[in-house]
């Protein structure tokens, strides 16, 4: 009789309260700062026609007017648009960019990894190919692709995926052949599974784990790219709202009107700031 | 080391003509035709053909990329097709000004990653741990013109020690040239610095849990001549490595660091160029930048290959 049969057997293997692994990660603290920190940004671009009665467009009599003024909350700009209209209007045209960019860059990557590990050949152009993407820091090849492109949505949408395609590559790549060869995937190949359902059935559900968690830092520097280009003039141009561009707009007038910067500065560290959180706490949650 | 660098010479040479080819083909195969641009609205067909002809645009492909390629290398970029003058004026005037602010920015993120790094693998108390962390997070995550408006909102505008944005030579006038270098250099440099700290950091643990590192300890070595005789030196050269691929962040980095302060560097021009379709600027600007990062490149094999003798002979 020893002292550890007192101990259950179901003690030792407690299934947790939260049995999904990626929610598991969210239900910390990290991971609830960061989905509330990127949620009110979102709540709030979604609701802009509610929170808002000026359209962002509008110009009226008073330019460069502080928060509080008459009805406009958050001041003017220095033609006297709304700053709260273009700062959450400015958040839907963002948002827009990255929730387009991210998946697509997401569903190539994905699709060249599953195509260079199907096949040898197919390994080496694909791997040369994310070698060569993967030589231009961002915003060299944002230039590069606008010179090409010229100025515009689409053009930022197709760097954001040209710089973010490679990384989902690269990481379903690289958990597929470690997966691939681990004891239950050549058990179930053993066991009769063919190529298909072993890829599908047993590899994919383990290897998609560094892949979830790149989504969220995907769209961290979609946010930091797109800004970047808007700021510098090459992204979304006025008169049209964006984040980049009023961040720019702004700079003149950052020792008078300190608020007409610190919204979309404001906007851009939250969502920046929370993705990434997001990401640790998928992370963390993932490898538990 | 002469075998080494006539195995590596060459190869550098083969990428970087492969992609001037590239530069000159892409931006060649673009829709729009600038003589069209330049001949102004609604444009006699024959004076559109003039300026095409004047520019050397209905030549062959391959006769325009030789000729390109052959002024190129003698510095002549050709003409901006619409600010006019030179390409090479117009780069030369900016290129130094941006080297400045990356080698300032290069000094820093060096200085900030040692210190840090090293910080990082001594300082045991978990409230420095935390600090160090989370300074080192920050600087990677948010992005450089978030931080470059809070330090000239903090230095600038509230405390007013140094200037909001502009640009002094600092050879000219190496104190005041310093002032408007400082904060977009810094800005520049966090990133980096927080990316070496971690290769620093790791680097010197690994070096501490050697067997070398316990013999030295056995033998009586003082732990501060460990960690800055024994352990330091051989964490460097994985922070190299890290350094030479930082270097194109650094150059990329640059351009919207330029914008936010006013610095009259390559970025401004860039986004000049790319808006308006320059091409020749545009063209020497992306060799300009190719050419950085393959020189950075060699010198960091070269560099590698002279502190690791392993890299060199094998």
């Amino acid at each position: 009789m020893t002292t550890l049969t007192a101990v259950p057997a179901s003690a030792a293997v407690r299934r947790p309260r939260i049995r999904n692994r990626y929610l598991r990660g969210l239900a910390t603290p990290r991971g609830v700062i960061g989905l509330a920190l990127v949620g009110l940004v979102l709540a709030v671009g979604l609701a802009a026609p509610l929170l808002t009665s000026y359209d962002p467009d509008f110009q009226t009599a008073d330019a460069l007017v502080s928060p509080g003024t008459g009805d406009h909350l958050w001041g003017t700009d220095e033609i006297g648009r709304d700053l709260l209209s273009r700062l959450l209007y400015g958040i839907r045209s963002d948002v827009l960019v990255v929730l387009a960019a991210v998946p697509i860059a997401a569903l190539v990557g994905c699709g060249l990894a599953l195509l260079a590990t199907a096949h040898r050949a197919a390994d080496v152009a694909v791997q040369r190919l994310f070698d060569l993407l993967l030589s231009f820091p961002g915003l060299i090849l944002g230039l590069t692709v606008t010179a090409i492109m010229g100025v515009g949505r689409g053009t930022i949408i197709v760097v954001i995926a040209l710089v973010e395609t490679p990384a989902f590559g690269r990481l379903l790549r690289g958990a597929i052949l470690v997966h691939r060869d681990r004891e239950y995937a050549v058990a179930a190949r053993v066991g009769g599974a063919g190529p298909l359902r072993l890829l599908t059935r047993h590899v994919l559900p383990n290897a998609a784990d560094p892949v979830v968690v790149h989504v969220a830092l995907a769209m961290s520097v979609a946010v930091i790219l797109e800004g970047a280009m808007s700021f510098i003039g090459i992204g979304i141009r006025p008169p049209e709202a964006s984040l980049g561009s009023t961040l720019a707009a702004s700079r003149p007038y950052l020792e008078d009107h300190p608020a007409y910067a610190l919204g979309p500065l404001a906007v851009i560290t939250a969502l920046v700031v929370g993705l990434n959180l997001i990401a640790e706490a998928l992370n963390r949650g993932a490898r538990r | 080391m002469t075998g080494y660098l006539l195995r590596r010479l060459p190869s550098a040479f083969g990428v970087l003509l492969l992609a001037s080819f590239a530069i000159f083909l892409v931006l060649r195969a673009v829709p729009g035709d600038p003589a069209e641009t330049l001949a102004g609205s609604d444009p006699s067909p024959a004076a559109v053909d003039a300026i095409r002809h004047d520019l050397g645009l209905d030549r062959p492909l391959l006769a325009q990329y030789a000729s390109w390629l052959g002024h190129a290398v003698r510095g002549d970029f050709g003409r901006s097709y619409l600010i006019g003058g030179s390409v090479s004026d117009l780069l030369g005037q900016r290129i130094g000004n941006t080297v400045e602010l990356t080698l300032g920015a290069l000094v820093f993120s060096v200085t900030l990653g040692l210190v840090l790094g090293v910080l990082g693998a001594t300082v045991k108390n978990r409230f420095g741990q935390t600090l160090l962390s989370a300074f080192n997070s920050v600087s990677l995550v948010v992005p450089g013109y978030v931080t470059g408006f809070v330090f000239v909102f903090l230095f600038a505008v509230t405390w007013q020690v140094l200037p909001a944005g502009g640009h002094e030579s600092i050879l000219a006038d190496p104190q005041i040239g310093f002032q408007y270098v400082l904060m977009p250099a810094l800005v520049l440099a966090l990133p980096v610095s927080a990316i070496l700290s971690r290769y620093v950091k790791d680097g010197i643990e690994q070096a501490l849990s050697e067997d070398y590192a316990r013999t030295a300890k056995s033998l009586g070595v003082p732990p501060r001549r460990l960690l800055w005789r024994h352990a330091l030196p051989n964490a460097l050269p994985p922070v190299l490595t890290a350094l030479g691929m930082q270097i194109g962040v650094l150059l990329g980095g640059a351009v919207v660091i330029e914008a936010v302060f006013a610095w009259p560097g390559l970025g401004t021009l860039a986004e000049q160029a790319v808006t308006r379709r320059d091409y020749p600027v545009v063209q020497a600007l992306l060799l300009f930048l190719v050419a950085v990062f393959v020189v950075v490149q060699l010198l960091t094999d070269i560099a590698y290959a002279l502190l690791d003798p392993r890299v060199r002979l094998g």
